[in-house]
């Protein structure tokens, strides 16, 4: 009992120690820095320094208000930012994925309306705006950057063979085959994670085929079906590319795709704008080309994926309000697109502004956009809104169109299948 | 001497209390809240709306959800039963044959333990790594040894994924197995086990009349922690082939599914937290059904060795 009696006050002593120590700490914080930290989380854990440079731009000019860049990894991101805003602890500003996804966020009742807040939104392009907004047009997020869906390709590869890069689909494939024939791994892609494959295959190349923004309106209304002609023949075209995968494709990942392409080991990459500066730090730029999805036919109108991909939003319960605001304000200003731009090469803006882009692929990139017509992914809107969502379904009809299983047709069929739960 | 007892009594209760409170409020208050969501549906973390049993009856007659389910539990009794078949029946024999004492016995029984160790995450990079098609090493010995043509994309193929998963979760946990096995081997009297062999018992005798009997209780307990573990098994499958369960579902259990469905947005694989709720819910009761059938099975078992 004795031994007892000594443990409690030992431990009793032990808590008031640390507790007062907690108090001394308070005090000298208080007295020291007035400087407000806000937190902002993203699902670019990439970015950390990059973005760190740009929020260093903002401290220079805010010196009181300091910005901790708090990224969470891309397929935990959801889950986490949902989970940290109902227990009360989330980030001050938030990215926010576009569409349901960022708006089933909202409907949590923790994100800030904008249109008081940040009146700028109205000079944004509306189609980036509707990303992020609610069906009544208040929006909650600030259209932060978009990115477009193409093809890298090794220039000295390309020379080697003297191949021009190809503009139409026949081209492309005329290019496929020299490649093969020369031993050359054409392209890095593997199927083992299956979003690459709708996200960037069929949307970006395959937009060509089923029509792009046109047939992507008449899927979300209702017009059309998943197993429509064009859907299916932009099925098909992804599966002549099959014969230009490298070895066991079906083993390989997202990221072992980036190293082979990246490491000068393939040909060709079907990528998006956002792998810029993950080319840059595996081997560098200087051997990288970039060019759009191949037209169908020539003189047809570029279908090109300019997907919204990020907008910002800020949390409703966060305890240092007008710092918040102060720097909401700054990310829809063309100052903070302009430093991202140029940090984030491959990131495109949507804040109005004449901006210079230092960045030789990511110009490259952006020339495009003029003469075509610019659309998202194919079910990203509404009809990825219910389970099992239009993004899975696509993304594992081709993995299994790939795999063998399924023919072009009955991949489309699967998704149709899929879709009729709730569409 | 009825106030001995009662004073016992009072002495129990403070031995109980500080782990009853961290119990209820930390796992049976939780288990019980995540229960009542089973019986909600609605947008966000905190459903609203009280359905009953909507969810459970969508769960069991909507394909969309069902395939899923039956899926991950097909796969997750697969993946039970090879786990079980390493760890169980393997690991029994290791720990005869580490419990020999030979040279460097005691040194194998360390090595043996040793991937228990390691984080599962880092078990399932160190496999993801090995088994890389570009760049693994397996894939390069068995090159190598003129065995190429057996090579297919281990991570990437839907029959082989869950038997390589499988392997990664044995291949740590199998020291367990083998630590739980040579210490009830240990505690076999050694006179025993020299009266045998002076009767004439081979190798074979001794295991099947001697070690096996003496042990029993321990492949109950043994396959007990691995039923638990195997189906509410996360980690190795977010590590080697993500919350889906690639390729195709393929790899999918009961953690990754539960995992996907209550917390992942509509658009990557989630159904709301009602119905993630809901799976949570037949988890544990598939979990403690499992035990339960166990538990009977092995202190029959036990009787019938008894008699």
């Amino acid at each position: 009992m004795k031994k007892i009696a000594l443990l409690m006050s030992v431990l009793v002593a032990l808590t008031l120690l640390t507790g007062c120590q907690k108090k001394e700490e308070s005090k000298t914080a208080e007295v020291k820095v007035e400087k407000v930290k806000l937190v902002f989380t993203s699902w670019r854990t990439e970015d950390i320094e990059r973005m760190n440079r740009i929020n260093d731009e903002f401290t220079k000019a805010n010196p009181n208000i300091e910005i901790d860049f708090q990224p969470v990894k891309d397929t935990e991101y959801d889950a986490q930012l949902r989970q940290s805003l109902a227990a009360g602890v989330g980030a001050d500003i938030i990215f926010l994925r576009s569409y349901d996804s960022g708006y089933q966020i909202y409907k949590t009742e923790s994100l800030m309306d904008l249109n008081s807040v940040l009146p700028e939104l109205k000079e944004f392009p509306s189609a980036a705006v509707a990303a992020w907004a609610t069906p009544e047009g208040e929006s909650y997020g600030i259209p932060a950057a978009g990115v477009v869906h193409g093809i890298y390709y090794r220039k000295s590869i390309f020379e080697k063979y003297g191949l021009d890069v190809p503009a139409t689909w026949d081209e492309f494939i005329a290019a496929c085959d020299t490649l093969k024939a020369g031993g050359e791994t054409v392209f890095a892609q593997g199927t083992k994670d299956n979003w690459m494959l709708y996200e960037v295959m069929y949307s970006g190349l395959g937009a060509n085929f089923y029509g792009g923004e046109e047939a992507r309106q008449a899927l979300m209304n209702k017009e059309a079906r998943f197993t429509d002609d064009n859907f299916v023949l932009a099925l098909e075209k992804m599966k002549e590319l099959q014969a230009y995968f490298p070895e066991r494709y079906e083993g390989i990942d997202y990221v072992t795709m980036q190293q082979i392409f990246g490491t000068g080991n393939a040909a060709m990459f079907m990528g998006g704008s956002w792998e810029i500066g993950i080319f840059e730090d595996l081997g560098g730029l200087e051997d990288v080309g970039y060019f759009a999805p191949p037209l169908a036919k020539a003189g047809d109108t570029l279908q090109y994926c300019f997907h919204v991909d990020a907008g910002i939003a800020m949390n409703k319960n966060t305890k240092h309000m007008e710092e918040v605001k102060t720097y909401m304000k700054w990310l829809a200003s063309s100052d903070y697109a302009q430093l991202y731009m140029n940090e984030l090469p491959g990131f495109f803006s949507y804040t109005p502004g004449n901006y210079t882009l230092n960045n030789q692929l990511a110009k490259e990139m952006q020339s495009y956009v003029s003469d075509s017509v610019p659309t998202v992914r194919t079910v990203w809107e509404k009809l990825s809104a219910d389970s099992p969502s239009g993004n899975e379904l696509v993304g594992e009809a081709i993995q299994m169109m790939y795999a063998g299983t399924l023919t072009p047709a009955e991949a489309a069929k699967f998704v149709d299948d899929g879709l009729s739960w709730y569409y | 001497m009825i106030q001995a007892t009662k004073k016992h009594t009072r002495f129990l209760f403070m031995f109980i209390f500080p782990a009853f409170i961290i119990y209820t409020v930390f796992m049976l208050l939780p288990i019980i809240n995540s229960m009542k969501y089973s019986l909600y549906s609605g947008d966000g973390l905190v459903p609203g709306t009280f359905v009953g049993l909507d969810n459970f009856i969508r769960l069991f007659t909507e394909e969309r959800y069902y395939s899923r389910f039956w899926g991950a539990f097909g796969n997750n009794i697969k993946f039970f039963l090879i786990v079980t078949f390493i760890q169980n029946i393997l690991g029994f024999f290791m720990a005869v044959f580490i419990t020999r004492s030979f040279k460097g016995s005691g040194f194998m029984r360390k090595l043996s333990f040793l991937p228990t160790t390691l984080s599962v995450l880092v078990v399932g990079f160190i496999f993801k790594l090995i088994l890389n098609p570009y760049y693994g090493i397996f894939d390069k010995v068995l090159e190598a040894v003129g065995m190429g043509d057996f090579i297919i994309p281990w991570l990437g193929d839907p029959r082989s994924a869950l038997v390589i998963v499988s392997i990664a979760v044995s291949w740590q946990f199998f020291g367990e197995s083998v630590l739980f096995y040579s210490s009830g081997i240990d505690s076999i009297d050694e006179s025993i086990m020299e009266a045998a062999r002076i009767d004439g018992a081979n190798i074979w005798h001794e295991i099947i009349h001697i070690i096996l009997p003496s042990v029993l209780p321990i492949v109950g307990i043994v396959t007990i922690l691995i039923f638990i573990g195997d189906f509410t098994q996360f980690d190795i499958i977010f590590a080697m082939t993500g919350t889906r369960g690639d390729p195709n579902y393929s790899t999918d259990l009961f953690g990754s599914l539960f995992y996907r469905t209550a917390f992942s947005s509509a658009e990557r694989g989630g159904w709301g937290t009602g119905m993630g709720a809901t799976v949570a819910t037949m988890m544990f009761i598939t979990v403690t059904i499992g035990v339960g059938g166990f538990l009977a099975f092995f202190n029959k078992k036990k009787e019938e060795l008894g008699k």
